[in-house]
């Protein structure tokens, strides 16, 4: 357990400054993805099997497909691929406008950027690092003022089935004897959680789940025109499209 | 020996990792993924508090089932709440990249004085 948690815990360490540094979106995704795919690493060395499962379907699965699709449908390009403030581009633009030839020349000059071996990083912000380390010490701070029962994870109950079996006095094949044998951490013990202690709550997010499907369909549509749907305008010939 | 403070320590590196990325890109999708980033963390404190939970086996009311569950079931709801606000912030950058395209969060700046 410990092996398996510190060798993810480096993999997540790993994608996550994969997220953080590298400049091109797609790059980044992967990073994410490496670091979410590491955490349910994590949840199964924190016997949280379940979980863990449900962290790659739904993040590893679902949300990364998503990224993709729309780093697809989008222009990844923003002002961090020239590596200039944004006042400079800004004018590097407008120099584009009235004099195309400088812009030739300038593209010239920049060629031997291309070779540098960390072009593919993007520009640290000094100020955002300073604040997210603040953050760091202060979560670190606050951890190491944790009480002492936080030093180490407990003997897990032997079986759930309504009382808890104490783990020192009944062992593991007199527990999976009992006809209520439930093990921590498993489908059965997590969805028996849901559905007999938090049964209003599942059946929200059900309904927020699908509230936010029909929104992002709303949101991502083309023709929104001649729909009547309000703060949007009839365009002549497009209507009939809609 | 593997003890809780070791793992809430790496799900506040992610954390802060997390807030690093919001606070410094530009491109929206990036942001995006750090806020994912940040709530993978905050699962990770969640189980964690939840294992400890149930290791303080005692017998007494809040240690059964539901109880030393509970933080798994909060994870589980955390990562519906984080896939609807993917989903919706996703459609949203679509459609903000459909009007000015562009995905830079700078240019989205139409109420400002």
């Amino acid at each position: 357990m410990d092996f398996l948690f510190f060798i993810s815990a480096l993999v997540a360490v790993a994608g996550t400054f994969l997220l953080i540094t590298h400049r091109h979106p797609i790059y980044a995704l992967l990073g994410l993805l490496v670091a979410l795919t590491a955490s349910a690493g994590v949840f199964l060395a924190l016997d949280a099997p379940f979980i863990a499962v449900a962290q790659i379907l739904i993040y590893a699965g679902a949300l990364a497909v998503m990224f993709l699709f729309v780093l697809m449908f989008t222009d990844t390009r923003t002002d961090e691929d020239t590596g200039l403030p944004k006042a400079v581009t800004a004018r590097a633009v407008f120099d584009v406008a009235l004099t195309r030839p400088a812009r030739i020349k300038k593209k010239k000059e920049g060629e031997p950027s291309k070779y540098n071996p960390l072009r593919f990083l993007a520009p640290v912000n000094p100020m955002a690092l300073v604040i997210s380390l603040c953050l760091l010490v202060c979560a670190t701070f606050a951890i190491g003022q944790l009480p002492d029962s936080f030093g180490a994870f407990g003997t897990l109950p032997t079986a759930y089935d309504g009382t808890l079996m104490n783990p020192a006095t009944v062992t593991a094949q007199e527990a999976a004897a009992n006809p209520n044998y439930l093990e921590y951490g498993t489908t059965e013990a997590v969805s028996r959680t849901i559905f007999e202690g938090f049964p209003l709550a599942f059946e929200v997010v059900s309904l927020l789940i699908f509230a936010a499907l029909l929104g992002a369909v709303l949101l991502a549509r083309r023709h929104l025109a001649g729909t009547g749907m309000p703060g949007t305008q009839d365009v002549g010939k497009e209507s009939e499209h809609a | 020996m593997l003890e809780p403070k070791i793992v809430l320590f790496l799900a506040a590196f992610l954390f802060s990792a997390g807030v690093y990325g919001v606070l410094s890109r530009r491109h929206l999708i990036m942001l995006l993924m750090s806020l994912e980033l940040m709530l993978n963390a905050v699962n990770i404190v969640l189980v964690t508090f939840s294992r400890v939970w149930a290791g303080r086996w005692s017998g007494a009311e809040g240690t059964g089932l539901i109880g030393a569950h509970s933080g798994q079931f909060f994870t589980l709801m955390v990562m519906a709440v984080a896939a609807a606000e993917v989903g919706i912030g996703l459609a949203i950058i679509v459609a903000i990249y459909r009007r000015k395209h562009t995905a830079d969060s700078d240019a989205s700046a139409d109420l400002k004085g």
